[in-house]
């Protein structure tokens, strides 16, 4: 049977004059009840099956607003009331729950728990009053819905709850779900119903209900806009008459929906046109979603199956046996963490493991923390991988998607704590085929155990899509029919059950040497009879190799197309060295190379011209000073451009450490002292940084004094050091007089040292009203403004 | 006031190229996805926001203390606009360290592009916001026009305590110095005119072509 929802309700409060401006609306059903209920039997009478109260922001968060916070109870109980009083046992009655209005952490600055909380006082009230469904709609933000989900799934496990979210015109939600992901994740976490309303026309939701019908098995509703909004004399107006709006309802029928109603700017009238035009129609005939197991992010789906090309679970984020990953998640810093999920994604990980088995720590809230983390940079879906049922739901919750639990096996503990969670949290499950009872030695032991655990498993209410199972590697050294027995269960899993299946494989190699070779020789002996989702290093190139050959050999690319296009890129060859270098040309090849910036090649260079008998002065001055003048003229010219230029100093900087390492003596003297700073004030020290680099790396001894740096320790600092240039830096108008009191400071104390000024606001007339000896417009003309300034003062000898 | 922390995924890479200086140069892409890479993880992108109604004769936002706006340039770009949006947003102070490590060992090239790369992500940062914000202004008729930030034509960035305030700037740790500048550097505060859909007024956005930084090494050519 298809089911009439109703229209908006605030705006015919509005344009009756029952509901002021900025005035609370939920307050009317205490106050106003007899408008309510009016409104509520316009839509009766228009045909809605269902009707909704007026409840939509009556969670604490939002009465809040309005200090009515304290009423939640009473004001969800009294819009059921009225709807029920408008009703008399005409139509259903759903609770309506919408945004609260804020961004649960990491988006947001609300924790998942607090919004949780806020909806479950408003569902428990609205059951309370007498709710026939409980509807969470508009949302914009798939972790939002499941905290209200959870939360009205516990107000209430037998209520039928609809989760309505809202697309925007690509798509997504404005937080980057699509609805694919959204059934999915949703329809494992319990939604009865599953829908979209608000933000956009009949028209743009009639995809999103196709693909929401596609992707799940439960009903599909849709709320549309009276299309998009206008500003007209003052009024928000939305264009689209009733007529219209009937006319896209059929079409949304057989797309999918078997509840339809209307969102903002619609009417009872619209309502009525919606009813009649799909008064013939019955419900829509809908295909079956494909058996398959889907992972989700917030913004992406997966599948993993035997008709589909292998997916790869990236082990790194792992800090068993990485001592420095250990150390940083412990101070509670997460930039390897977040550097391992974004490398192993653009490695080609479909899906990364998330381990946080740190000795002495809270491992519950290092995975909360980790799994926010990784979630906001990559969209790639997270297997959650730990022995601890509180570190285990700390993820679950944390994470805004359908995630993987790494692992569950036949251990009571097990099969008690963490498959009620995976059910809770709508994740799927990694079986692993470990009992009690030991490890399995043969594919069929592996079979019996994995059985059980299903069987717990679906007792909890998990279904066939939820599973992928692990073949448990042991080592072939100790055994020498592990391999073979794994080969076994692979082929038993998929007779046996049809679900994908997953292992870690470097264990079978375990005391071996060239564990490479064996490692890679059993994945495509795996890959051959059925594996689905290996867990490996992404960074692996044998065995991306590997993969790439056997998805060829096994069908699963498409005429050997992703191997070919891979391997005729290997195969081209490296355009080799346009000279030769030999002992004549050496001091023109490290030339060549301070030009071109190949710091690689520099160091081997310099030892090589050293060892020959040219002296470090003459590779210093026909090489390293010759290519940074050519370069210089270069980026005058426009030739070349500053991180090109960083580049040669770069390569000038190894070139003067290998001669520094091989002949200490030689680079004792500098071409003068240079005392550099960003004033006071000013925190900008990016082109300070430049200019320190480039003088550092031309033979000037440096004494960086950093950004926002006081005036007294930059006149202390070029007194004490007796330093022949200062070198100031301002990069704003509110910081740039600071120049002209240093400098003012400077002939007060005494010092001789040239003043050079630069900085984005600074020009060559500023410069000079401040009684700046010189004004660098960019670091290279301030390394040819110093080298000319000390050749002035004295004479150096370097290097000598 | 909402907090939006817009998630970071990937980082424009022709825009670090431009912020580095190198849109005409030949220079390795593989070094500036490096760069763009990096800043995915080192980034900690945080936004804060606030719509206030505008008076835009006057040129004054309606916050409990009123705000007047003062330069020519920034009251003709709101002349058409009844609501404004305040905005502050930050890619952290992650970033700052990693650039100063960079420098200190010698990579100074790959130092100059994360910075650059920094600039890009802090701009996508209040895109993503902007995108955020549209879901509060479509449905009551408005369009947003390009935002337009302190320090730009003539307004002068002493507002930035206002902008700071206005949008409760603290809670995502943006603060600012004694010269008006942003603390993490890579900080912007601005301004969006909120014109209604109906109203055909659409300011261009200003090209480089009329910048008078004719120097400026992210100049479009």
């Amino acid at each position: 049977m298809l089911n009439i929802f109703d229209g908006a309700m605030g705006t015919i409060l509005q344009s009756a004059g029952i509901l002021k401006t900025g005035a609370c609306p939920e307050i009317l059903n205490l106050n106003n009840t007899a408008a309510i209920i009016d409104v509520h039997k316009q839509y009766i009478s228009a045909g809605s099956t269902i009707i909704e109260t007026n409840t939509f922001g009556a969670s604490s968060l939002k009465l809040s607003h309005y200090n009515l916070a304290d009423k939640v109870r009473e004001i969800n109980i009294a819009g059921v009331k009225n709807a029920k009083a408008a009703a008399q046992g005409r139509c259903k009655v759903a609770g309506s729950m919408g945004p609260i209005g804020r961004f649960i952490d990491p988006l947001g600055d609300i924790s998942f728990d607090e919004v949780y909380k806020a909806y479950f006082e408003q569902a428990h009230a609205l059951i309370e009053g007498g709710a026939d469904y409980l509807l969470i709609e508009t949302c914009i933000d798939l972790q939002e819905m499941r905290a209200a989900l959870l939360a009205v799934k516990d107000a209430s496990p037998a209520i039928p709850v609809i989760c309505q979210m809202s697309y925007s015109e690509d798509a997504r939600t404005v937080t980057g779900t699509d609805p694919q992901t959204a059934a999915i994740t949703l329809e494992a976490m319990g939604a009865d119903i599953i829908g979209a309303n608000c933000s956009t026309g009949p028209e743009e939701l009639l995809p999103i209900v196709k693909i929401l019908a596609d992707n799940c098995r439960c009903p599909i509703s849709v709320q549309p806009n009276a299309g998009m909004p206008h500003l007209i004399g003052g009024q928000t107006v939305f264009p689209m008459t009733p007529d219209d709006m009937g006319s896209w309802a059929p079409k949304l029928v057989e797309a999918g929906a078997s509840f339809v109603g209307g969102c903002c700017g619609t009417t009872p009238a619209h309502i009525a046109a919606i009813k009649n035009a799909i008064a013939d129609q019955s419900d829509p005939i809908r295909k079956s979603p494909l058996k398959r197991l889907a992972l989700t992010s917030r913004t992406k789906t997966i599948f993993i199956g035997a008709d589909l090309p292998t997916k790869l679970i990236g082990e790194r984020i792992n800090p068993t046996g990485r001592k420095k990953l250990a150390a940083e998640i412990k101070t509670g810093s997460f930039i390897s963490v977040k550097k391992e999920a974004v490398e192993q994604t653009n490695a080609g990980a479909d899906i990364l493991d998330v381990n946080m088995g740190v000795g002495g720590i809270d491992q519950s809230i290092a995975m909360e923390k980790a799994i926010k983390e990784i979630s906001q940079i990559v969209p790639t879906p997270l297997s959650i991988d730990t022995s601890d049922p509180k570190a285990l739901e700390a993820g679950l919750k944390a994470y805004p998607g359908r995630a993987l639990i790494n692992s569950v096996s036949a251990e009571p503990d097990r099969l008690k704590y963490f498959l009620p969670l995976a059910k809770r949290y709508g994740a799927a499950v990694l079986c692993l085929p470990l009992s009690d009872k030991g490890l399995p030695k043969t594919g069929n032991e592996r079979i019996a155990i994995l059985k059980k655990i299903i069987t717990a498993a679906k007792k909890f209410g998990l279904h066939d899509n939820d599973f992928i199972l692990d073949c448990l590697v042991m080592t072939i050294a100790a055994d020498k029919t592990a391999a073979v027995e794994v080969l076994t269960a692979l082929s038993l899993y998929r007779s046996e059950f049809g679900y994908p299946s997953t292992m870690g494989l470097s264990n079978i190699s375990f005391g071996l040497p060239n564990r490479p070779l064996i490692n890679s020789t059993f994945f495509a002996m795996c890959l051959a009879v059925g594996l689905d989702a290996p867990i490996i290093n992404p960074y692996d190139h044998l065995m991306k190799n590997t993969l790439l050959a056997a998805s060829a050999l096994n069908g699963k690319d498409s005429n050997g197309q992703k191997y070919s296009l891979y391997a005729s890129d290997q195969a081209v060859d490296k355009p080799a060295s346009i000279i030769e270098i030999t002992d004549e040309n050496i001091i023109e090849a490290i030339k060549q190379s301070i030009i071109t910036g190949e710091k690689e090649n520099i160091a081997g260079l310099v030892e090589r011209a050293l060892k020959n008998g040219h002296s470090s002065n003459e590779i210093t001055e026909n090489a390293l000073t010759a290519a940074m003048n050519i370069v210089g003229k270069n980026f005058g010219a426009k030739k070349i451009f500053l991180p090109q230029v960083m580049l040669s100093a770069e390569a000038m900087r190894e070139a003067f450490l290998k001669i520094k390492e091989i002949l200490p003596a030689q680079l004792a003297k500098s071409k003068g002292t240079v005392v550099i700073a960003t004033v006071k004030g000013d925190i900008h020290d990016l082109g300070k940084n430049i200019v320190s680099a480039l003088l550092e790396n031309n033979g000037f001894k440096l004494i960086d004094l950093g950004k926002d740096v006081d005036n007294e320790k930059i006149v202390r600092a070029a007194i004490e050091n007796d330093a022949d240039i200062v070198g100031l830096c301002s990069l704003m108008t509110t910081t740039m007089t600071q120049i002209d009191a240093v400098i003012a400071s400077l002939k007060e104390a005494g010092s001789t040292a040239q003043v050079i000024v630069g900085g984005a606001v600074l020009t060559q007339e500023y410069a000079d009203s401040a009684g700046a000896d010189a004004y660098a417009a960019d670091g290279v003309v301030a390394v040819e403004i110093a080298k000319n300034l000390t050749n002035k003062r004295k004479n150096d000898s370097f290097p000598q | 006031m909402p907090i939006y922390n817009p998630p970071l995924r990937t980082v424009d890479i022709k825009e670090t190229r431009r912020y580095a200086g190198l849109s005409a140069a030949d220079f390795s892409e593989q070094a500036i996805i490096a760069a763009c890479n990096e800043m995915v993880y080192l980034a900690e992108p945080r936004g804060s926001w606030e719509m206030y109604n505008y008076d835009n004769i006057k040129g004054i936002v309606s916050a409990s203390v009123p705000f007047r706006l003062q330069g020519s340039k920034i009251l003709k770009h709101l002349s058409h606009s009844e609501k404004v949006i305040l905005l502050s947003v930050t890619a952290g102070s992650n970033i700052e360290t990693a650039i100063e490590k960079n420098f200190h060992e010698g990579s100074y090239t790959h130092g100059l592009l994360l910075d650059a790369a920094a600039t890009a992500a802090v701009e996508q940062v209040a895109d993503g916001l902007e995108k955020n914000i549209d879901i509060s202004i479509k449905p009551l008729g408005y369009k947003r026009i390009w935002r337009f930030s302190p320090g730009y034509g003539d307004w002068d960035i002493s507002c930035q305590p206002h902008m700071l305030r206005l949008t409760n700037a603290s809670a995502i740790g943006i603060e600012y110095t004694s010269s008006m500048m942003l603390t993490p550097r890579k900080s912007v505060t601005a301004i969006i005119g909120l014109v209604p859909e109906t109203d055909p007024f659409t300011p261009q956005r200003p090209s480089c072509a009329t910048c008078p930084q004719k120097n400026c090494s992210s100049r479009i050519q």
